[in-house]
């Protein structure tokens, strides 16, 4: 059961990471953005005092850059050594009560009491150290969860990235190449998140597991068939995997029971698309259009869908896209009130249904994906590998070609 | 920093602070640096009214925990209230709310604070 209190940290935690990967990236100067970045980080786990500090090779010593909640920072020098550095593992947060003997710690007991450290963060872009993260005591709990463990790791590793990129490490760095690479970096921290954040969505509905994780790779196929832009490929992605995030706000009991739903509960599902517009609007993600399309997964091409009841061509394609995956996946997974559909039965369920609930254009682009997969043409199948193996690829192959020579006289 | 101002205010040497807007970066630092100034001047009671606050990110966050670290520093008494449900969420989930007393009205705010010596 996914608990309120997850989702409101879940929510916290990916739109925090959204606004580091704001911050990280803006054209403030270098030590603004590494103390909002560090403030970023002490407002997502509690922590009152904290410090970023840089690496200094030459020195061997840690030396601050930022800091939250100090009024002293005269600091005393925390040494570290290549042996230390052979020790730390890479951007993981150290409890350093536990490490009280350690080698490292001992020297520098004073300087990394000064700054009130309980949890100790050394920060590594690829294999080089760069600095680390002093955070102080928690507001809240001590120690922190694993799943908080993760996100500190995320963090750090944006920081440290950051660090390496900027100026004080190299004097002669392309701000352009540098903010290109730490978008790069941003698409994993979010694909990691975002797909935790999926699986939460998942584990209310026991009949859908995985289903947003298949709804996006199914949408990334047809997008990419249709040759959209690297950056539009991940908003509908990402839309996918979020797009029943609203669900989470709805009674399990209502989602699962499948028939005999009264009107009432019927009119409560329906409310999914715009919570997760009502949820998802508040991050602000580096697509925009996004949100739209997650609002509008239910909207159907006669405009009987839900909820603005959109028809036609005020269905923009990203929402075309996402009404076929999903609905397509549902056809062919166990749903509380029914069987799944044969892979058959599927494609001609969607046939009957174009020009209604689903676009002719945008399905066809889907059937001719699902074609060029079977027959071995794409670089990389996302639709195939879900699907049930026991369908004749001949047979399937026939009615896709019969269906586009249809589509496209 | 445009989305973001304060109002203040002093009744019976408690202090009201009506944040407006987006505590969304470092511009919102000046709420603390303005508790800061009436706690160097004695004046530890302090009530903040979130009615006017339209979004709190985890750097508002970040801010609110530095508040709360420096009144208790001070031995000072800190209050929030008009509380929205999404940011009481938020700050019961960081901790926030363990170190504060939360009222649902301003004035209920301030009369605990009246009361308590
Ligand atoms: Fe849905």
């Amino acid at each position: 059961m996914v608990e309120k209190r997850d989702i409101t940290r879940l929510i916290f935690s990916i739109s925090s990471l959204a606004d580091l990967g704001q911050e990280v990236t803006s054209t403030k100067s270098f030590n603004e953005r590494m103390k909002t970045a560090l403030y970023v980080i002490t407002g997502m786990f509690s922590v009152p005092k904290a410090a970023l500090l840089l690496y200094n090779s030459n020195q061997q010593r840690l030396e601050l850059l930022t800091h939250k909640g100090f009024k002293d920072t005269t600091w005393s020098n925390i040494h570290v050594t290549a042996k230390h550095i052979k020790s730390f593992s890479k951007n993981e947060p150290y409890n350093l009560s536990k490490v009280k003997t350690n080698s490292f710690y001992n020297p520098n007991t004073e300087a990394l009491e000064k700054f009130h450290t309980k949890t100790f963060i050394p920060l590594f872009a690829k294999d080089e150290f760069v600095g680390a993260i002093c955070l102080g005591k928690r507001l809240s709990r001590p120690s922190y969860l694993r799943s908080e463990k993760n996100v500190l790791k995320v963090v750090a590793n944006q920081i440290a990235i950051t660090l390496h990129n900027s100026s004080l490490f190299r004097r002669l760095t392309n701000k352009v190449n540098e903010n290109k690479k730490l978008y790069e970096n941003m698409r994993h921290i979010y694909n990691d998140t975002i797909k935790a954040f999926a699986a939460a969505i998942d584990a209310k509905d026991v009949y859908t597991k995985n289903h947003s994780f298949r709804v996006a790779k199914y949408a990334v196929a047809i997008a990419m068939e249709l040759g959209w832009k690297e950056k539009d490929v991940e908003a509908i992605y990402v839309a996918g995997l979020l797009h029943d995030i609203g669900k989470i706000t709805i009674d399990r009991g209502v989602i699962n029971k499948g028939e005999d739903l009264s009107v009432a509960e019927l009119n409560e599902i329906k409310r999914h698309p715009q919570i997760s517009y009502d949820i998802l609007s508040k991050i602000n993600f580096p697509w925009k259009d996004l949100v739209h399309f997650v609002k509008h997964h239910h909207e159907r091409i006669d405009g009987r869908g839900y909820p603005d009841s959109l028809q036609g061509e005020e269905l923009s394609d990203g929402v075309k896209i996402l009404a076929i995956a999903d609905a397509f996946d549902a056809m062919t997974t166990d749903r509380p009130y029914r069987k799944k559909l044969s892979l058959t039965e599927a494609l001609h369920e969607v046939k009957k249904c174009l020009g209604t609930q689903f676009d002719s254009r945008i399905s066809n682009v889907f059937f001719r994906v699902l074609q060029k997969e079977i027959k071995g043409e794409t670089k990389e199948a996302q639709i195939l590998p879900h699907l049930d193996k026991g369908f004749d690829p001949k047979v399937i192959t026939t009615l896709l070609e019969t269906i586009t020579a249809e589509l496209s006289a | 920093m445009d989305n973001f101002s304060i109002l203040s205010k002093t009744i019976n040497g408690i202090v009201i602070f009506m944040p407006k807007g987006y505590v969304n970066d470092l511009g919102a630092e000046n709420l603390e640096h303005a508790c800061e100034e009436f706690l160097s001047k004695e004046m530890k009671k302090v009530v903040i009214n979130f009615s006017e606050i339209q979004y709190i990110n985890s750097i508002g966050a970040s801010i609110f925990t530095g508040i709360v670290q420096k009144i208790a520093e001070h031995d000072g008494m800190l209050c929030f209230t008009n509380m929205k449900k999404v940011h009481s969420d938020v700050f019961e989930m960081l901790g926030i709310t363990r170190h504060v007393k939360v009222f649902k009205e301003e004035k209920d705010a301030v009369n605990f604070l009246k009361e308590s010596d």
